[in-house]
């Protein structure tokens, strides 16, 4: 595409968007909107699950030590192990101190207090390690696996295995939701761009008259396809942050204790693609309203 | 130049607008095309610039078979011939210059070859000092020379042409009539479907008459009667 297409077909899609601004408006407004209601489903459920994920770093992997290793053998371990990437912090609990937490607790654990005393104590020396987040788990897991003096490991196995559940659920629903949205907009601009296509129809037939190729014609709306998309995104991802923003404010006023769970890294990631959505919809929606546009070019219908 | 060999046209609906033509146009020539109306002299001229295909024949336009063309192809076809219809198809929303411009943007001319080539062409038609007007500022005249200047800015091998003077009164067709006859005299080939007896019997130019889709008469210093 030469230079003088472009700065043709650029200023082509700005006559035509300021003749029928109404149909611009109609199209940014539908990317907008329906890119506000995409941006706000995903950022739900970012934060939801960013807020399960804290939950689940929050919980303490306990790793139970074999019988007959003294607790210097113990306080190594756990010195080698602070190196991994996944532990946050570890700390050694002697079977002495495990006890006496255990004597201090309420009467549920009665039972267990039988048959532990100063002079026999089965309880084994544990680790509690505090994990940096939720989604390291598996590969902590793996690692403690294969240690030597660890026998057993317990970290809320049922707990985990429900966020888990949970958290794929909220994408399944946030990526339904997307996907129908994202198939209502298109229809949407498929069919502005197709009136607006109807109402230039005698230019089209002009433009195939003195030899404009397909792609020529289609040209000033694909520019217009994108710039309609990209005003439509930059919209909506304004609107959401401030909506976001707004909505945060609000919740640390009702919730003294809650903080926002999402980084400004993310934020990024979510207006990139909310942008890439918006140019994509913009796009496509034109490209699907021009793909027989040589069909209906005809100065005159056939057999006429 | 345009070669018609054996060309049949039977629409959908079983009606047989064009029937085995066969026909030759050399570089140059300046041709009529008379009959009375839904004898095919359009169908005949659409098929020229690619606009229908025939059912059945072959049409050679500068050597090339444009009936079995691939529809990519077209456009640059189209970009050889200047196509002047009777609604003057012009756009309402462009100045004069802009409209005649139409022809050299689609096909990715620079604004300096734009500019120097439609005032070159506006100058052949007489509508220089128009150029920054409206279609709708102008007279039916004027309209149809500013379609004129638009199909040969390119300067087209040949110019098709379906009833230009049709929806103008005798002078102003008189005038177009000359247009079109300077346009021949740089080496142009024409080719005009017309209803118009006076300017055909005037100018004694080849005449193609075509009754019910078929050729009934080819002369060279021809008039417009066919019956």
């Amino acid at each position: 595409m030469s230079l003088a297409n472009l700065s043709f077909f650029v200023n082509e899609a700005g006559t035509n968007m300021k003749r029928s601004a109404m149909m611009a408006f109609i199209t940014i407004a539908t990317i907008g909107i329906a890119l506000v209601m995409m941006g706000a489903f995903l950022l739900t459920t970012m934060n939801i699950e960013s807020f399960l994920e804290q939950m689940q770093a929050e919980a303490l992997v306990t790793a139970y030590l074999k019988q007959g290793f003294a607790i210097t053998d113990a306080k190594t371990l756990s010195l080698r192990l602070t190196s991994l990437p996944e532990i946050e912090d570890i700390e050694v609990v002697t079977p002495e101190q495990a006890a006496r937490e255990l004597f201090s607790s309420p009467d549920d654990q009665q039972l267990l207090k039988i048959g532990i005393s100063q002079e026999s104590n089965p309880l084994p020396t544990t680790l509690r390690i505090r994990i940096k987040s939720g989604n390291q788990l598996e590969s902590l897991l793996q690692k403690l696996k294969g240690e030597p003096m660890i026998d057993n490991i317990s970290y809320g196995e049922d707990l985990f295995q429900q966020f888990h559940g949970m958290s794929q659920l909220l994408w399944l629903i946030s990526l339904i939701i997307v996907i129908m949205l994202g198939l209502a907009s298109l229809f949407i601009v498929y069919n502005t761009v197709r009136l607006t296509l109807f109402m230039r129809r005698e230019e089209i037939v002009i433009m195939k008259l003195v030899g404009a190729t397909n792609w020529f014609v289609r040209g000033p709306f694909l520019v217009e396809g994108f710039i309609q998309g990209l005003v439509g995104s930059v919209l909506a991802i304004l609107i959401l942050f401030a909506a976001y923003k707004f909505m945060l404010a609000k919740l640390v006023e009702l919730i003294p204790f809650f903080t926002a769970n999402v980084g400004f890294d993310q934020l990024f990631k979510l207006s990139v693609k909310l942008l890439m959505m918006g140019l994509v919809l913009g796009i496509s929606g034109s490209l699907l309203s021009l793909r027989d546009i040589s069909k209906f070019s005809k100065s005159t219908p056939e057999g006429v | 130049m345009i070669e018609l060999q054996g060309v049949t046209r039977i629409f959908p609906n079983g009606v047989r607008a064009l029937n085995n033509i066969n026909l030759t146009i050399n570089p140059g020539d300046f041709v009529f095309l008379v009959g009375p109306s839904g004898a095919g002299k359009s169908t005949f001229l659409r098929m020229l610039f690619r606009e229908d295909t025939p059912t059945e024949g072959k049409i050679l336009v500068d050597g090339k078979d444009i009936t079995q063309m691939p529809e990519s192809r077209v456009p640059y076809l189209r970009r050889n011939l200047g196509i002047v219809l009777q609604d003057f198809q012009l756009l309402k929303r462009r100045t004069v210059a802009e409209n005649v411009a139409f022809g050299l943007r689609v096909i990715g001319a620079s604004a300096a070859e734009i500019s120097n080539r439609v005032q070159e062409a506006l100058e052949q038609v007489g509508l220089s000092h128009k150029r920054r007007m409206f279609p709708t500022e102008l007279s039916g005249g004027e309209q149809q020379r500013v379609c004129i200047a638009r199909a040969i800015v390119n300067n087209p091998l040949i110019l098709i042409t379906d009833e230009p003077t049709g929806n103008l009164d005798p002078m102003i067709s008189q005038e177009i009539m000359q247009l079109f006859l300077e346009i021949n005299a740089r080496g142009t080939t024409i080719v005009m479907a017309t209803h118009n007896h006076n300017l055909v019997n005037k100018l004694r130019k080849r005449v193609v008459a075509l009754v019910d889709g078929q050729i009934i008469k080819d002369e060279i210093c021809g008039t417009y009667a066919y019956e």
